[in-house]
């Protein structure tokens, strides 16, 4: 299958950077380590974020949960983003070619496309509301799809090996 | 929308559980054994990897992760180019020439994989 894949991801796999990865006795697993702790931050993170724009923990102030929990998301997404790399660029070329990854990367940027509508659209008038406010029907929406997506692409990335 | 985004969602869920792998994709009901000169030796992860010329033909053979395996004596240097091996394991359902080695045995000495 190797010979399907894109130049620039047969490249990618035969970098310095990539073989470094693969004979490293400790840089594949600390990266997977590192991708699923980083993710279980995430989920935890962006759960909260998402069940109160649906309308959960509706006694608090959106802005002061959101925030806080949207600084965590970021911060885990750069870490998921760097060690997901990592995993990626050590079998690049099998990896690239793999239908549940591709779908895996698909929804991530439906993902990311949710969140800038969202942020666009709807983050200012949620950041403004008062405790116990009824949330913006749009933000509901974003918040309903963000937690569907994201569970998606977990199931997804646990998936990867298995085709 | 609500009930359609989570019927999407467990329906994600669901459809790799079906589909699972893994050592699944290596027919444990017909186990072999490889044995012959190592002609390949790829000491990488996520998992090493042997070409080996069996008596009927060239295995891929595919070993565990290089962390267990040298913190079980299965160095580089045991699974080297030239080295006999004999490998226990299961053949691939999934990829044709390859089998998935539960324990290697390398001079004399038995090497568990799993």
């Amino acid at each position: 299958m190797e010979h399907q894949a894109p130049a620039l991801f047969v490249a990618l796999e035969g970098s310095g950077l990539a073989a470094a990865i693969r004979q490293s006795l400790f840089l594949y697993p600390l990266a997977n380590v590192g991708h699923i702790v980083a993710l279980v931050c995430f989920a935890g993170a962006i759960a909260v974020m998402d069940l109160r724009l649906v309308g959960a923990f509706a006694a608090t102030v959106p802005a002061l949960v959101i925030a806080r929990a949207r600084r965590v998301v970021i911060a885990a997404l750069c870490v998921l983003a760097v060690t997901g790399f990592m995993l990626f660029a050590a079998e690049a070329s099998h990896v690239v070619l793999n239908p549940v990854f591709q779908l895996k990367m698909a929804l991530v940027a439906v993902g990311l496309v949710n969140v800038a509508i969202y942020e666009w659209g709807a983050q200012g008038a949620v950041y403004a509301l008062p405790a116990g406010a009824a949330m913006p029907r749009r933000a509901r929406i974003a918040g309903f799809i963000s937690l569907g997506l994201w569970l998606a692409v977990a199931a997804c990335g646990r998936s990867i090996a298995y085709f | 929308m609500k009930r359609l985004v989570i019927l999407a969602a467990f329906a994600m869920l669901v459809g790799p559980a079906v589909a699972h792998h893994g050592w699944g994709s290596y027919d444990a009901a017909h186990p072999i054994t490889v044995t012959g000169p190592i002609l390949t030796s790829k000491f990488e992860n996520p998992h090493a990897t042997l070409t080996v010329r069996g008596s009927d033909k060239v295995w891929t053979v595919t070993l565990a992760p290089t962390s267990r395996m040298t913190s079980r004596g299965a160095l580089a240097a045991v699974v080297a180019v030239g080295k006999t091996v004999s490998a226990y394991g299961y053949p691939s359902t999934a990829e044709k020439d390859e089998m998935r080695a539960e324990r290697i045995i390398v001079d004399g000495k038995t090497y568990e994989m799993r």
